[in-house]
C-alpha cells in the first residue's frame, strides 16, 4: 500500500489517496511455523467433521447425529422436568428415571455410528485425494498432522457427548423447586459426566481414526466401524449370556468384554458408581474396576499409538 | 552464486531397485529443468529434497539445511505435485488459505496471500467455486497456486503442463517463466517434454535410469548442437561429396543439407566444397539446435548401455515406495 501526497497550490502536503498493489508479491511478514502448521490442521479438522466451509451435503450428516444426540439429552431432561412438576419434588430421582449416568449408555450407539461416519472424513480424503503430499512438504511432520487430526475429532465427539449431558443438567436444575439446592446436592454429577464424556470421546476418536487409517474410502472405514460397534453387541450379549448360563468361571464376562460398545460404558459406570441400564445384563460387569479400566485402556492407547506410529513415517 | 540445493553422492534404494544412483549436482538461482524418461528418478530426487524420502546414501542440502532433518525449512519451499492433490468439495479461496497458514502465515496474511496469487494464476473470478468443478487448466493453476502462496525461495514443479491443451501449456510456461523472473522465486522444473524445458529454463540436469548424464547451462547444451543449413540450386550430390571429403558430417532432409557445428572451420570447408563442387548456393544460415537433437544422440548412445527403469513418479509416503 502507498500513500500518494500532491503539494497544494499554496505549497501544503494534502493526502490525496492511497494506491494499493494488488497481485502477487514478496511476502514479508512473519511466519509463524510448525505450531500455526498444527494449529491449521486442527482448524481444517473441525471443520470437516462438522462440514463447515463445505457444501450443504457435508452439513447434513454430522448435523444430524448431533441433533439426534441433542434431543435425547433434551427429551430427558423434559420428562424429568415435566415428572418434577407434575408428579412432585425430587419424583424423578425417586422414580429412579434415567440420569446423567445413564445417558452415555442411552445415546452410545447413536455416538458411536457418528464416530464410524465423521472419523474417516478426518484422513480417508486427505489421502484420497493426496492433499497429504501438500502437507508434508510444508513445515509440519507427519506426526503433527495426525497430533492436530486426532485432537480435532476428539474436540468435536467431546462437545457432541457433553452438550446433552449440560442440556440434561439445566433441564433438571431449571425443573427442582430449589435450582440453587439440587446444584449443591447434585454439583459431583458435573465432574463425572465431564470425566466420562472424556473416555467416551477418546475411545471412540482413536478406534475411528484407527480403522480410517487403513484405507481412502470413507465409506469402507464408516461400514467397519459400525459394524464393529453395532454387530458385536448382539452377538457378544447372547454368547456371553449363554456362556454365563452354562459354565462356571470368567468365560461368558470375557466374551463380553469385547462389546465394543460397553467398553466405554462400564468406566461411566465406574465414575458415576452405579451400573447404567445397557450394562446392567452385561456379564464383564462383574470384572473389578481396575480390569475394566485396563480393557479401556488398552482400546484407546493402543490403536492411538499405532495410529501414531503409522503416521509417524510418513516423514523421514 | 550460492548453491540452493546440493546433491552429494545421492542414491535411493527401494529393496533391490535403484531409483538414483550416485547423484551429484548443485542448483543456483534461476529455473532449472530436471528432464528424463519416466522412471529416471526425477519424483524421487524432488521428494528426498522435500524431506518426504530419506535417501538410502550421500546427502541432499537446501538452504544450507539437511532436506530430510529440518522441518523448518519446509516454509521456504513450495511444491506441485504431478498428480491430483486437490480437494472437490473445497473453493480454491479457501484451500488456498489454509495451505498458506499450513505453511505458517497468520490467518489474514494467508486470506491475503490466497487470493494475490489466484490473481497471478489467472483464478481471481473463480476462487469461490468448489474446485471439483474446475477444468484441467485451472486444476494446474491452483496447484501452481498452492505452491506459491506462502512465497517460497524454491518452488518443485513436476511436470507442471501434464495433461494441458497448447494453449494451456503455453500459459503455464509464462507463468514459470514470470514467476521467476519478475517475483525472484528459484524453480525446479521437472519435464519428460523438451521442448517445455527449452523453453522455460536456464540450466538442465538430465536423468537416465537414476544416473546424472547431464548438466549445465541451458545455451550451452542448444550449442553444442547447432547446425549449418545449406541449400543449393544444383549439382546437390557433388556437393556432399566434397563436404565429406572434408570430414564434415552432413544429413539431408530432401529440402537443404544440414552440417552439425558452427565454428568458423566450418564455414570455410563449406566455402571450399562449393566451389569445388560448382553449386549454386541459394541460402546459408546457421540454425539453432535443438535439445530433442542432442538427447537423441545421447539416447541412442545410452540406450546400449542401460534399459530404462520401470519405475515412474510419485512415492507414496504410506509405504515410501515409489509407485
Amino acid at each position: 500500500m502507498t500513500d500518494v501526497t500532491a503539494v497544494g497550490p499554496a505549497g501544503s502536503e494534502e493526502l490525496e489517496g492511497t494506491v494499493f498493489d494488488i497481485g502477487y508479491q514478496s511476502y514479508v511478514g512473519p511466519r509463524e511455523g510448525r505450531s500455526r502448521a498444527r494449529w491449521a490442521v486442527y482448524k481444517d479438522g473441525l471443520r470437516s467433521a462438522l462440514g463447515l466451509g463445505r457444501g450443504p451435503r457435508a452439513k447434513v450428516i454430522p448435523w444430524f447425529f448431533i441433533t439426534i444426540l441433542g434431543v435425547i439429552g433434551l427429551v430427558m431432561a423434559l420428562i424429568a422436568g415435566a415428572v418434577n412438576t407434575y408428579v412432585g419434588p425430587n419424583a424423578a430421582e425417586v422414580l429412579d428415571l434415567p440420569s446423567h449416568s445413564d445417558y452415555y449408555g442411552i445415546a452410545s450407539i447413536v455416538f458411536f455410528v457418528f464416530a464410524a461416519v465423521g472419523g474417516p472424513e478426518m484422513l480417508c480424503p486427505d489421502r484420497r485425494d493426496g492433499v497429504i503430499n501438500l502437507y508434508l512438504v510444508r513445515p509440519l511432520t507427519g506426526s503433527d498432522y495426525i497430533s492436530a487430526r486426532w485432537l480435532a475429532f476428539f474436540t468435536v465427539m467431546l462437545s457432541v457427548a457433553w452438550l446433552p449431558q449440560l442440556l440434561l443438567l439445566a433441564g433438571l436444575t431449571l425443573s427442582d423447586a430449589n435450582p440453587g439446592d439440587y446444584l449443591l446436592e447434585n454439583w459431583l454429577d458435573i465432574p463425572r459426566l465431564l470425566t466420562a464424556g472424556l473416555a467416551m470421546a477418546a475411545y471412540t476418536t482413536s478406534l475411528a481414526l484407527f480403522a480410517a487409517s487403513f484405507t481412502t474410502r470413507r465409506a469402507y472405514a464408516s461400514v467397519f466401524l459400525v459394524g464393529m460397534f453395532v454387530i458385536t453387541t448382539p452377538f457378544t450379549t447372547g454368547l456371553a449370556s449363554q456362556l454365563a448360563e452354562d459354565y462356571e468361571g470368567t468365560a461368558g464376562a470375557w466374551v463380553s468384554m469385547f462389546n465394543l460398545s460397553n467398553i466405554p460404558v462400564h468406566v461411566n459406570d465406574l465414575i458415576f458408581g452405579e451400573v447404567s441400564l445397557i450394562t446392567s445384563v452385561a456379564p464383564a460387569g462383574e470384572f473389578s474396576g481396575w480390569i475394566l479400566i485396563g480393557w479401556y485402556l488398552l482400546w484407546t492407547l493402543v490403536p492411538a499409538g499405532l495410529l501414531w506410529m503409522r503416521y509417524r513415517k510418513l516423514t523421514p | 552464486m550460492p548453491a540452493l540445493l546440493i546433491a552429494e553422492n545421492l542414491t535411493k534404494h527401494y529393496d533391490d531397485d535403484i531409483a538414483l544412483d550416485d547423484v551429484s549436482f548443485d542448483i543456483s538461482d534461476g529455473i532449472t529443468g530436471v528432464l528424463g524418461e519416466n522412471g529416471a528418478g526425477k519424483s524421487t530426487a524432488f521428494k528426498i529434497f522435500l524431506g518426504l524420502l530419506q535417501p538410502t546414501s550421500g546427502s541432499a542440502t537446501i538452504l544450507g539445511e539437511n532436506a530430510s532433518e529440518s522441518v523448518a525449512v519446509r516454509s521456504k519451499l513450495g511444491y506441485m505435485p504431478e498428480h491430483d492433490c486437490l480437494p472437490s468439495t473445497v473453493s480454491a479461496a479457501e484451500f488456498l488459505t489454509h495451505v498458506a497458514e499450513v505453511s505458517g502465515l497468520p490467518p489474514t496474511r494467508a486470506r491475503i496471500r490466497a487470493a494475490d496469487t489466484l490473481r497471478h494464476t489467472g483464478l481471481f473470478e473463480e476462487r469461490y467455486r468448489a474446485m471439483g468443478g474446475y477444468s484441467t487448466g485451472m486444476k494446474q493453476r491452483v496447484k501452481l497456486a498452492q505452491a506459491l502462496v506462502h512465497d517460497p525461495a524454491i518452488v518443485f514443479l513436476d511436470e507442471p503442463t501434464a495433461g494441458l491443451d497448447p494453449v494451456g501449456r503455453e500459459e503455464m510456461l509464462a507463468l514459470v517463466r514470470k514467476t521467476h523472473r519478475e517475483f525472484g522465486i528459484s524453480v525446479l522444473f521437472s519435464s519428460h517434454l523438451m521442448v517445455d524445458v527449452e523453453r522455460t529454463c536456464d540450466r538442465i540436469i538430465v536423468l537416465r535410469g537414476g544416473r546424472l548424464v547431464q548438466s549445465g547451462d541451458l545455451e550451452q547444451f542448444t550449442k553444442d548442437a547447432e547446425t549449418v543449413f545449406i541449400e543449393v540450386d544444383d549439382n546437390r550430390d557433388r556437393l556432399v561429396v566434397a563436404l565429406e571429403k572434408r570430414g564434415v558430417l552432413v544429413t539431408s532432409d530432401g529440402h537443404g543439407l544440414y552440417i552439425e557445428g558452427s565454428d568458423e572451420s566450418v564455414y570455410d570447408k563449406v566455402r571450399s566444397a562449393l566451389v569445388e563442387s560448382e553449386a549454386p548456393l541459394r541460402r546459408m544460415a546457421p540454425r539453432r539446435g535443438e535439445l530433442t537433437e542432442l538427447f537423441r544422440r545421447d539416447g541412442e548412445a545410452g540406450q546400449r548401455d542401460r534399459e530404462p527403469d520401470p519405475r515412474d513418479g510419485d512415492a507414496d509416503p504410506g509405504n515410501g515406495k515409489a509407485t
